[in-house]
């Protein structure tokens, strides 16, 4: 036990902790190496009044919420069909792997060249279908940016949370749809009041999941947008990144990881209370 | 019917998968380590560590898919053996560069002797050495006095420009020649028309990538371009913002005047690659770009208009033409165990040989004179006669400490005005405040 804490300690517990002391501090690269300076909760004042601070958590919490909800629904359905086939889904399950399959940089860049202004493919078959009349610049418009984003990475989100479901969904008696089907229940029915129950945790899960990957999305911003126009695209993590790196402002960058930080932490003692809601319960009494 | 599961082989666990990922991991980083170790343990010689961008962007001679001539690249190893010296390359693509020397910089630890940069020497001149003054005098005489303006920082020269990689207007002479327009644009008011007459069936008269926010290279230092050409600057001798005025504003609305007739794309162009790829196509008529773009942009394998690029002067402003500097330098750490090595290393890409060879095997222009007067590399480089032109109009890139934030300060409001959003007095009023506020910190 001891080892496993070491290693805990040195590779998670350590990294949080000094990046929790920097953001109470003004520190930055200067003078030959790091300065810095303690200046308690200066960083986070000065978050209350940064512009570009505000668009990154309502472009960060939009981009979440949208996020959730399409690839929950989407992965939903996908693991309805998926489990409707039964020993017939092999195939297709192995062709959505492939999304997940691929390295975020690489499906960065898939996306920047289906979205090309000039020789993107999404404007061509638009074009030949003749819902647009001309060329759509899916990225110069900060909103529009945003929400091309979010399809770029819904898509890759998907095959796992469908995964996930489809587990769930495997896990569902037989016996409650056959007694449904036998009482009289429609489709919607069964669907309504066997499925959804017996997904809730599987949900519940993917719903936790889905927000900390969606919270945490760097490689799509940086390789289709570098955050623009306009500061339109940018979210928390590529925020913090940018104030680190490119500003110097190590304490004003830290401050904002560790408010992505927070927020992705309270969503994980959701998910680990989600996955063993009954832990409570099975504590042993005092005596 | 039996329903089926995920199949998970026996003997495979959590823990035996991270033991072996452990495991891997810990081989593969000391596997990348050895190369060096073992060459110099072996030869027991001197290893001198260089952060350089990965090719296309500059290399030096000796990087991995650097384009040099084998008597360069046999040059290079004479020199390694000469000076009993091993040269290990980092080389990673240009947009890393300043992420990683940064952290380098920050870790305290000794990791490079030689890195190249590019505006980043104010910034990064505590962590410098400044060996210019030991080049040897023959040298430093053969290089333009005005690029060492970038490489200088209170008053110590901490960096040399080995490149001599100033913005100039490439043009696609057959779309000129399709409507009769005889020579590239000399000011302003041509630059405008030329793009409108341009500006048809799907092609456009201008391109250029304003996705870009930071640095050199970014929307910011385009409108620097248009500054200087207003006859305006962007700091005054306080170094404090200079540019609420006439030139900063007439400026900014050339860029906005432009817009009709620029590729709508270039908003979203993050990369001078993308707006190249445009260009390159035959799909926009002219475009600012730097001179290493000559040979590719010539090159048939790359190139749809291969042989029909024309190179020229940047079109005057009220105040005649200018240009920005790309700053591409090589510096000394202050961690470097022999500074005095790395300075030879730098002298050794300096020497007019490897120079030419840059030139003529790379399509970076060479910064010494005399090599950028030879008829050779006149020859190969076409553009190397307009870039030299170029160069006795301004060129200040404006560098400084905080050279990145302001650039993306200035970027982001260039965008909202180039995308109909602000007018140019309400962006330059903007741009001012927020630099002076950048400039405040400064200290």
């Amino acid at each position: 036990m001891a080892p496993a804490l070491l290693v805990l300690l040195g590779v998670l517990a350590y990294p949080i902790g000094a990046s929790l002391l920097l953001g109470f501090q003004d520190a930055t690269i200067a003078g030959g190496g790091v300065t810095s300076e303690w200046i308690g909760l200066g960083n986070y004042e000065r978050m209350l009044s940064d512009p570009t601070f505000a668009i990154a958590l309502r472009n960060s919490l939009y981009f979440t919420f949208v996020e959730v909800i399409a690839v929950v629904i989407i992965s939903l359905a996908v693991a309805l069909l998926l489990n409707h086939l039964g020993n017939r889904s092999g195939f297709f399950v192995v062709i959505l792997l492939i999304p997940w399959a691929l390295a975020p940089v690489a499906n960065a860049v898939l996306w920047k060249w289906i979205y090309n202004a000039n020789y993107g493919i999404l404007n061509t078959v638009l074009l030949q279908l003749g819902l647009i009349d001309q060329k759509v610049v899916w990225l110069g418009d900060p909103f529009l940016a945003l929400n091309m984003m979010l399809i770029a990475d819904s898509w890759k989100a998907v095959p796992f949370i469908t995964l996930l479901l489809l587990a769930g969904l495997q896990n569902v008696p037989s016996q409650l749809y056959r007694a449904a089907r036998v009482d009289g229940a429609s489709t919607w029915a069964r669907f309504r009041h066997v499925t959804l129950p017996g997904l809730r945790v599987p949900i519940l899960v993917a719903v936790v999941l889905q927000s900390i990957w969606a919270l945490k999305v760097f490689d799509l911003v940086f390789v289709l947008t570098k955050g623009g126009p306009m500061d339109g695209t940018v979210v928390l993590n590529f925020l913090a990144w940018r104030v680190t790196f490119n500003f110097l402002d190590l304490g004003y960058g830290a401050a904002i990881a560790n408010v992505l930080f927070g927020i992705m932490f309270i969503l994980a003692l959701i998910y680990v209370r989600a996955l063993d809601p009954d832990r409570k319960r099975r504590r042993p009494a005092a005596e | 019917m039996t329903k089926r599961r995920l199949y998970i082989p026996t003997g495979f666990s959590r823990r035996s998968f991270l033991k072996r990922s452990g495991a891997a991991a810990a081989g593969l980083a000391a596997a990348s380590m050895m190369p060096a170790w073992a060459s110099a343990l072996a030869q027991d010689k001197t290893t001198l560590r260089a952060l350089v961008p990965a090719a296309p962007d500059p290399t030096p001679p000796g990087v991995p898919n650097a384009t040099f001539s084998a008597e360069t690249n046999a040059a290079f190893d004479a020199w390694q053996a000469a000076n009993n010296a091993v040269v290990a390359y980092e080389d990673v693509p240009w947009p890393q560069l300043h992420d990683k020397m940064a952290a380098n910089f920050a870790s305290g630890v000794h990791t490079h002797d030689v890195v190249y940069m590019s505006g980043w020497v104010p910034e990064f001149a505590d962590f410098l050495v400044p060996f210019v003054d030991d080049l040897p005098s023959g040298l430093v005489s053969d290089l333009p006095a005005s690029s060492f303006s970038t490489v200088t920082w209170d008053g110590r020269k901490m960096g040399v420009v080995f490149t001599l990689s100033l913005l100039t207007t490439f043009y696609n002479q057959a779309m000129f020649d399709a409507e009769g327009i005889g020579a590239p644009p000399k000011d302003w008011a041509e630059l405008l028309g030329i793009a409108e007459q341009l500006t048809k069936d799907g092609k456009y008269g201008w391109v250029l990538n304003y996705g870009e926010t930071a640095g050199i290279g970014g929307v910011a230092t385009y409108w620097f371009v248009f500054l200087q050409q207003a006859g305006g600057h962007l700091y005054d001798q306080n170094g404090q913002p200079d540019f609420n005025n006439e030139a900063g504003v007439d400026s900014l609305q050339m860029m906005m005047d432009l817009m009709p007739f620029t590729d709508p794309g270039s908003i979203t162009y993050v990369g001078i690659n993308d707006a190249t790829n445009v260009f390159s196509a035959g799909n926009a008529a002219m475009m600012l770009n730097w001179p290493f773009m000559w040979l590719p942009a010539n090159d048939p394998e790359s190139s749809a208009i291969a042989g029909q690029v024309g190179a020229a002067l940047n079109p005057a402003g009220p105040a005649g033409s200018a240009s920005i500097d790309g700053t591409d330098a090589y510096t000394i750490t202050q961690t470097a165990p022999d500074p005095e090595l790395a300075r030879k290393l730098i002298e050794f890409y300096l020497d007019p040989a490897v120079q030419k060879s840059q030139s003529i095997d790379t399509g970076w222009l060479p910064i010494r004179l005399s090599v950028l007067n030879d008829p050779e590399v006149q020859e190969k480089s076409a553009n190397a006669k307009v870039v030299l032109e170029q160069a006795q109009y301004p060129y200040d890139s404006y560098v400084t400490p905080d050279f990145t934030e302001v650039t993306i300060a200035i970027s982001t409001e260039i965008q909202k005005a180039l995308t109909g959003q602000q007018d140019a007095a309400t962006t330059i009023a903007n741009m001012t405040d927020q630099v002076s506020a950048i400039v405040a910190r400064r200290g």
